[in-house]
């Protein structure tokens, strides 16, 4: 009659992800968009000082909720998405205010024409956009209202599809329909004014 | 279709978000038997494109170096104090009994999850 026992106690392995290891991850995934976001805070807040709190916000709450990211989705969008509601949450809480009435999903298309342009309108606007000065696309761009200006800030220059332009800022498609064609036509619109007040660019305002 | 309801739906087109294969085809048999809306697409497709241009050009101020410190310490701050050593101790406890030529094999595991409080 022969009796063994065998005991063996192997180091304990972990197997979650601790916080040395999410903050490398952080750094490396997160962290090389810092410019792109601060170029989007400035449309959000039009000035350099609060675009740097607005983006530094962000950051900390990007990175103490970034277990919830889901890995291999669109980061980019992601954070985006979090400036959007750290903006609303902390630099419009004292000011909310009615943005758009009712009824914009249905009217975007009174941005649109029904009817084909005349060549003179067409050359008119071309002049207008070949000879614009430095700074007058984003002069014009901060003088529209803010959700028609972030509508086109993110289908323009950061080149999202309306479906997740309405998920970076928390709105139906059809409302950014709305807004980005308002939006660029407002800003036709003012490029148009400006380069009257220089003396070019026609008369018939595009 | 017609003219009216293309140029009502042109920037649709432009931007690709007419979804439907079928509406797509429409629209660019339209487009291809109609010079005025063609030159139309033309015109409005090349100044949305001059646009996004000037708009890229002029919407890409790159970050202070200050805020690029600025974040970079404080999620090292955050980093610290959300760190709480927690420890997950795994022991495995194999046990061989041979009684008479007959092997019983137990394993048996146990974890131990220790971490410091307060938790945050």
């Amino acid at each position: 009659m022969s009796s063994e026992i065998e005991v063996r106690t192997p180091a304990g392995a972990l197997a979650t992800e601790n916080i040395v290891d999410r903050t490398a991850r952080f750094e490396r995934d997160a962290m090389q968009y810092t410019n792109q976001l601060y170029a989007a805070a400035m449309r959000y807040t039009k000035n350099p000082h609060d675009a740097q709190d607005l983006v530094q916000d962000t950051y900390a709450k990007a990175f103490t909720s970034f277990h919830q990211f889901e890995p291999g989705t669109n980061l980019k969008a992601w954070l985006y998405r979090i400036l959007t509601t750290t903006f609303i949450n902390t630099y419009r809480k004292d000011q909310r205010r009615p943005l758009i009435s009712d009824g914009e999903v249905e009217d975007w298309q009174l941005a649109a024409s029904a009817s084909h342009t005349s060549d003179q309108g067409k050359s008119a606007e071309d002049e207008v956009l070949e000879n614009l000065p430095d700074g007058d696309v984003k002069r014009a761009l901060h003088e529209i209202p803010e959700e028609f200006r972030l509508a086109v800030f993110y289908a323009d220059v950061e080149g999202y599809s309306y479906k997740e332009i309405a998920e970076i800022l928390g709105i139906p498609a059809g409302t950014v329909m709305s807004r980005l064609h308002r939006g660029r036509k407002l800003l036709r619109t003012l490029l148009a004014d400006y380069a009257k007040d220089r003396g070019f660019g026609g008369s018939d305002g595009m | 279709m017609e003219c009216n309801e293309v140029l009502l739906a042109l920037v649709l087109f432009i931007d690709n978000e007419i979804e439907d294969v079928n509406e797509v085809e429409t629209f660019e048999s339209h487009l291809a038997q109609c010079p005025q809306c063609l030159h139309e697409m033309e015109h409005e497709r090349a100044v949305l494109n001059r646009m996004k241009n000037l708009l890229s050009a002029e919407c890409c101020e790159p970050a202070p170096e200050e805020l690029h410190e600025r974040i970079t310490k404080q999620t090292a701050l955050l980093a610290s104090q959300m760190f709480s050593p927690t420890q997950i101790i795994t022991e495995y406890r194999r046990t061989e009994t041979t009684i008479n030529g007959e092997t019983l094999i137990e394993i048996e595991t146990t974890h131990e999850i220790r971490r410091d409080f307060p938790l945050s």
